[in-house]
């Protein structure tokens, strides 16, 4: 049935050209199953290869289980919790390293990319291309190559000899300031690696305030200091809750997070323990969401809600 | 944004024209950040594409230089004897990466697409809403857990070892449905529908000559993302395929270069490091106007 729309004129032409059985099914039921045909694809591509695999290894994870099928599955209860927290000397480590990485990249993330972003969104010549460069870490960061470049021990500070700056400062001011520097660089290198989405979303978010409110605090005699105070961030700060939750996501799920590279051996190299590896997934995540939860909660309370922004 | 206004069209001229001058007296300290930065992020770029043409004596040097002092073309020539040395032709990757990269893509967007219209633009649809917590709920696991019971279920429907493994578990792609939402919410007109239902449009049509070319740039992101991040993917060849023939080129570099003989292969594998990023770098530089056009204009909408 392939009806258009005012509702009357398709009333008349179901009226002449359909079938009677057809005409039964209303116009609203018609509409709402070629809706449902259009996002089943998806929805039964997610329910077997993404739901139902979630829902399994919750299961599991309660399971022992060593071969790779779920015939000879052994109850076990919550020694699978047990064990990761009480027996297993590499996990709670790893997760405590990762939470503490993580939780110290995420701000510095977070400052430097809207500071990119509001350097980026000036007009200035060459703006689009700085923009490019910007994103390019993204497009090759998350590559097996980059992966193997570091399993070589080709850290950040290779890198950052690139430019020499160390060399610099160990000539001239001497082998403490030396390190420090290059802590610091290695640092900035990883964070201006993952700051390329954060950026644009801080872009767009930087594009859709007002112009208007920037010249009446200038008015005012605002200077650029209180306006980034008292204009930027307020009208931002919707768009930074997103982009906390989206770092926070994206750290916590990044391939060189050592939680999931432990997980994945205890899974598939370590003899096939997926039970215990389905547990330890469940513990991380639990752990993710909880950390999400309390960040938002707090964030929450500072975000301003322009009155009709949604409008 | 009902209220607020996106250019300055009533601005008083005056205050134009001081901001004008204003922002062309000023460059200066924003080039001092933005060169620095631009420096850092082509670090690893040069650095990766340097090492490829790195002598072997260059190679083994610790810590290892930046930039190539004496420019070779000896590792992509280890790297032919190496791939010579394989069970199955390098051709046989390079034609499973190929194939399954742009089939997974296209298929992957096309299913987003369709089903994000519905989700965007329909008038009846129960369960809207909860489809959509969903999908937002199934941004935040991390692919890598998810797989041990995936890889379960494609056993049990039979996939291993076939081209259906590497294929149909990617598809249902949270983040592609996600962003094309955004993109459909706010680029697409609820009018222009409108008029074309009215106009006795099929639903079909209207997806396909009307939604998808007003979200172009969306589409195009994805298909860039999606290339990026399954031709980088080694883990479900790995993981769900189990004959040499089945492999792609990322497992091939890997095998490649974890060989027992793997220290003498050190320039074959700085010239496979090389090949492997050429091709997204050269997707991501062909589209890069379009990307950074689309991705300047999702996550929020206003």
């Amino acid at each position: 049935m392939k009806i258009a729309v005012s509702r009357d004129d398709a009333l008349a032409v179901a009226r002449a050209t359909t079938p009677v059985r057809r005409r039964r099914l209303s116009l609203t039921t018609q509409r709402m199953l070629e809706g449902y045909f259009f996002v089943s694809p998806w929805i039964v591509g997610f329910l077997v290869f993404l739901a139902w695999p979630l829902f399994q290894s919750f299961f599991l994870s309660f399971h022992e289980l060593q071969a790779t099928s779920l015939t000879d599955l052994k109850w076990k209860g919550i020694d699978n919790y047990k064990e990761a927290f009480f027996i297993d000397a590499r996990f709670v480590p790893k997760l405590l390293a990762t939470l503490k990485n993580n939780l110290l990249d995420v701000p510095v993330i977070m400052i430097f990319s809207l500071f990119s972003a509001i350097l980026a969104n000036q007009r200035i010549k060459g703006v689009i291309g700085f923009r490019a460069v910007f994103f390019l870490p993204l497009v090759i960061g998350s590559a097996q190559v980059i992966k193997q470049l570091f399993a070589q021990g080709v850290g950040g500070a290779t890198l950052s000899q690139g430019i020499n700056v160390q060399e610099l400062v160990y000539q001239y001011i001497g082998a403490d300031a030396a390190a420090g520097v290059s802590d610091l660089l290695n640092r900035l290198l990883f964070v201006l690696w993952k700051t390329g989405v954060q950026m644009l979303i801080f872009l767009a978010g930087l594009n859709s305030v007002s112009p208007v409110l920037y010249e009446a605090a200038r008015v005012d005699g605002a200077t650029d200091w209180d306006r980034f105070w008292k204009v930027t961030l307020p009208l931002l700060s919707p768009v930074i809750l997103v982009n906390l939750v989206y770092t926070i996501v994206d750290s916590f799920t990044d391939t060189f997070n050592q939680v999931l590279e432990y997980i994945q051996q205890t899974a598939f190299a370590g003899g096939f323990r997926l039970g215990y590896a389905a547990s330890l997934g469940w513990v991380y995540f639990a752990v993710v969401f909880l950390i999400l939860f309390v960040v938002i909660r707090i964030t929450n309370q500072y975000v301003f809600y322009a009155g009709d922004r949604s409008g | 944004m009902a209220v607020l206004v996106r250019r300055p069209q009533t601005v008083d001229f005056s205050v134009a024209k001081v901001l004008r001058f204003l922002r062309k007296q000023t460059p200066a300290p924003s080039y001092l950040f933005l060169i620095p930065m631009a420096v850092f992020s082509m670090l690893p770029i040069v650095y990766v594409i340097s090492t490829a043409f790195k002598p072997l004596e260059e190679l083994l040097l610790f810590p290892p230089p930046f930039l190539v002092r004496r420019p070779t073309l000896d590792n992509f020539q280890d790297l032919l004897l190496a791939t010579n040395a394989l069970a199955v032709p390098f051709t046989r990757y390079l034609f499973n990466s190929i194939f399954v990269v742009l089939t997974t893509v296209m298929l992957q967007v096309l299913m987003c697409s369709m089903c994000a219209y519905p989700l965007s633009k329909a008038r009846v649809l129960p369960g809207r809403n909860f489809i959509f917590g969903m999908i937002v709920a199934a941004l935040m696991f991390a692919p890598q857990v998810t797989r041990i019971p995936q890889y379960l279920v494609v056993q049990k429907i039979g996939l291993i070892d076939t081209y259906g493994a590497l294929i149909l578990p990617a598809l249902a792609w949270s983040y592609g449905l996600f962003m094309m939402k955004q993109f459909m919410d706010n680029a697409v007109p609820n009018e222009l529908i409108e008029a074309a239902r009215v106009d006795g449009a099929q639903e079909w049509t209207i997806f396909w000559n009307i939604v998808m070319p007003n979200v172009a740039p969306a589409w195009n992101t994805l298909l860039i993302f999606g290339f990026i991040q399954l031709w980088n993917d080694s883990f479900s060849p790995l993981v769900f395929t189990r004959s040499e023939a089945m492999k792609t080129v990322s497992v091939a570099m890997i095998s490649l270069t974890n060989g027992p003989a793997s220290i003498a292969r050190q320039g074959a594998q700085a010239a496979a490091a090389f090949l492997m990023t050429a091709p997204t770098i050269t997707v991501f530089l062909l589209r890069q106007a379009k990307v950074i056009e689309t991705m300047a204009h999702s996550g929020i909408k206003s």
